[in-house]
This record gives C-alpha cells, structure tokens and sequence, in this order.
C-alpha cells in the first residue's frame, strides 16, 4: 500500500483529514502535486466551504484533469468528503448554478426539511443507513453507523444504484454515494470519532 | 434523526484552562486543556468548544499564540468537531484557527463592531465554519440586552433580534450565553431558548446554567440544538458519559454512545 494523497485545492480541513489517516496507520501526503497524487494508491478529496468556490480552485490548480486521469481512467480508489462528494455531482445550484465535475448523475440543492422545526445547516450527530453494502463499512454495526454532518446542501442522484446511504432530517437524503473505485460520503469520517476511523481504515485497505 | 448534542465548553487563559461564576467571579484553575480534550474524545463527547478569554485586548499577542498553540495539540489528539472563539476580529484570525485545525469559529464582539464580518467571513470560510457566539443579561423586566467583550460592555441589542440579524448574515449557529445563570448550576433561560428556537432557522447552542440532569433535558425540550456545559463536568462528579447515557435512558435523542469506548 503507498501514500494517501488528500489533494489540497485551498479548500477542507486537510489537517484534521491527515491526522486522522495517520492516526490509521497509512502514510498520508497533503498535496496538489500530480505526480504525488499518480504515486499515491489512495486519494482523499476533502471540501469545506461553497461549490463554485471548490471547482474553480480545482481547475485553477488542473486538478479536475490530474483527478479524471487517475481515477476515472486509472481506477485509483478515491473517497470524497463532505463537499468533495458534492462537486462530483453534474451541478450544484448554490449562490447560482455551477458545474462540477458530472462523475455521478447528480445535482446538488438546498436542503429543505419537511418538518416544520428542524434546522439547517443539519448540524450534529446521525445515522447513515445503507442501502446496500460496501467494503467501507466492513466491521461496523448498525449501532454505529452515526457520523457526524455539517451542510446546508445535499446531492440528488438520478440513478438510485448510485446511492450507497441516507440520512433523515424531515426527508430522506443522500448520506454516501459509490460506483465502482469511487467513493463519497456527506458526513465527515474524520470528525467521527471510532466509527470514522473505522470507515477510514477500510477505505485505506480497500482494493477495488 | 439528528441527535441533540452536550458540548463541553472549556475557557482558556494562557494557554490553561479556567473558569467562572456569571463570567467574573471566583476564578479557578481547570487544568491541561490538551489532555483534557483528549481524554473527552476518548470518552466520545459530541463536540468542543474552547473560548479564548484572554484574547479580545490582548496587546503583544502572547495569548492569542499560546491560544494557537494549544489548537494545533489539541487538534492532533481529537477526532471530533470543535469551535474556537474569543478576539476574533479578522479574517486573518479566522484562517490562523481554521490552519491550526478548528472547524468552526465563534465570533462575538467583532460582529457587533463591523456589522459585514459574519458575512464576509462566511463568504470566505463557509457558513458552517462561523458560530455566533451571543452574551447577554436581563436588565429589566423582560427586557435583554447583548454584552461584548466578554461581558463588560453593554449594547442596545436584543437577543433574538440579534440572532435573526446574525442569521441572515449567513452564520452557522448561534451560541446563546446567559451571563446571569454562568457557573450558578440553577438552569438554563427556557424563555430565551423558546423564543428564539421559535424564530431561528439555524441551530441553536445554549450555554450557561445545568446543574443537573432535569436543566438539560429542560434546554432541550425548549428547543436547543445542543447545550453548553462547563461548570457541571468540571466542578461535580457528572462526567459527559454518564450525562448522556442517563439522558440517552430517559428518552432524549442523544447518541447511545455504548461503543465509544476502544
């Protein structure tokens, strides 16, 4: 297994992600450099902050092209948190519609409960159920599938195949998605204590 | 369904931890923050929240670095969220604490002095990176007025309306501190938490006032999203697992926490 590149566009709380692969066991390598990301075996694209922001900084940096490269022609295994799951998708329709980079058959919107009461940014601890099983919740049982989120918008997909898991908070909404070497999550692992670490664990073990 | 959450909030001054009565009285040594954190995110605590008291007129910026300082060992140690504030004035400060490895900024005095800060820095860092953090008093009755400076200068400022404004500005949260009930264990302001959980559409962090179990189950049936506690975990025997786990045992929607040990 080689490095884990967590690919800094200027946006995400790279260090926490670092640490908390470090603390795995795997060899994490904060970076934009595309020959430090063809040499890593595993990628992580973090994300905090607003769409357009994200995507613009992304193609300033080549990176979108460095991304498509590795994973989606080479097969990298890569894992995108919180708003680096959101950009994946086709459009997002914050502070205007942006494109991102269209790998899943998506857009992403503001969440609107649809019980009165419930406040957004959905902020806090909850569950993730799965939809189906994936290698990045070997070991961890029901009982601790509760990570924790922070967002304002979340991802529609079209093809409900790509859906991996969902949260409730006044409906149901895309908690993780995946599709083949790809996979995101909404919430953020490495802000969930033991249930992150285990999921972080068994994307660094993954081998698509 | 989302969980209501129990924050520790610790007070920091050079780099210690302290804490008071009604935001002045009866200062007290605390201990190690860093250890202190470390050993809550072994316990599995929700969240942090760490307030640089120190920080608002600190002229060589002795603290603010100890503060930094503190921040980045902390963030090495933890797996869980965690809010700093206290002197957050620029956009520069918010970066320095984001850099260092906090995820959300509690922003006081500054949004009262320059009214597009909160926007501006919401814009910058993201809205979920920005909590406003609000103190405030009763000063008749039922009338309340916004302190800044941490709770040595008073404003003409309702609560609520300040919160609404705050909101639409793009903040993330809001932390409401009673200044009267701080340190004294006798309950949180139920009105307060009614009345503004009525009217905000962002979530609510409540602080100042648990004593005991009935206070936080109170504070949540109010509205709040989350509590604020310091004198309960630091002064009695109430650890944050036990509060939650008899919470968790009595109904409320706090996480079940059995498997948050290693």
């Amino acid at each position: 297994m080689g490095a884990v590149a967590i690919i800094d566009y200027g946006m995400g709380n790279v260090r926490s992600v670092a640490n908390a692969v470090d603390y795995c066991g795997a060899d994490p390598v904060v970076t934009a450099d595309p020959q430090e990301i063809a040499d890593a075996s595993h990628l992580i694209l973090p994300g905090v902050g607003a769409f357009g922001d994200a995507m613009t900084n992304l193609r300033r940096r080549g990176l979108d092209e460095v991304l498509h490269r590795e994973v989606r022609e080479k097969g990298k295994p890569m894992l995108g948190v919180c708003l680096g799951m959101q950009v994946l998708a086709g459009v997002s329709r914050e502070h205007g519609d942006h494109q991102g980079l269209g790998w899943f058959d998506a857009d992403v919107v503001r969440i609107i409960p649809e019980t009165p009461g419930l406040k957004v940014p959905h902020t806090g601890w909850n569950e993730a159920a799965p939809t189906r099983s994936h290698p990045i919740f070997a070991g961890l049982a029901k009982s601790r599938l509760t990570f924790y989120f922070v967002h304002s918008f979340h991802m529609r997909c079209r093809d409900e195949a790509d859906r991996l898991a969902i949260f409730e908070h006044g409906g149901r909404f895309t908690a993780a998605v995946a599709r083949d070497n790809i996979v995101a999550t909404q919430f953020h692992p490495e802000k969930s204590q033991d249930s992150g670490v285990r999921l972080l664990t068994n994307f660094i073990r993954w081998r698509p | 369904m989302l969980k209501k959450r129990i924050i520790p909030k610790f007070l920091l001054r050079d780099g210690r931890l302290v804490k008071y009565v009604r935001f002045f009285d009866n200062e007290r040594m605390a201990g190690n923050p860093v250890s202190t954190a470390k050993v809550y995110n072994d316990y599995g605590v929700d969240e942090l929240i760490i307030l640089d008291i120190a920080a608002t007129g600190d002229p060589d910026g002795a603290s603010r670095r100890a503060t930094i300082d503190v921040i980045e060992r902390i963030s090495r140690e933890i797996f869980m969220p965690f809010t700093v504030g206290g002197g957050v004035a620029t956009p520069e400060d918010v970066n320095a604490l984001l850099r260092a490895g906090a995820d959300k900024v509690a922003v006081n005095t500054a949004a009262v002095r320059r009214p597009d800060f909160v926007k501006q820095t919401a814009r910058i860092f993201g809205d979920q990176c920005v909590t406003v953090s609000i103190d405030y008093r009763q000063v008749g009755r039922g009338v309340h007025a916004v302190y800044i400076d941490g709770g040595r200068e008073k404003t003409a400022l309702d609560p609520l309306e300040w919160a609404l404004r705050m909101q639409d500005n793009h903040c993330g949260e809001i932390l409401l501190s009673s200044i009267d009930r701080d340190g004294v264990m006798e309950g949180y302001d139920l009105e307060m938490i009614e009345r503004l959980n009525e009217r905000l559409d962002i979530p609510l962090i409540v602080s100042g006032g648990a004593g005991d179990l009935r206070h936080c189950i109170d504070a949540f049936d109010a509205g709040a999203s989350a509590i604020a506690i310091s004198s309960l975990f630091l002064f009695t025997d109430h650890s944050p697992i036990k509060l939650r786990s008899h919470l968790f045992n009595l109904g409320v929607n706090v996480r079940a926490g059995a498997d948050s040990h290693n």
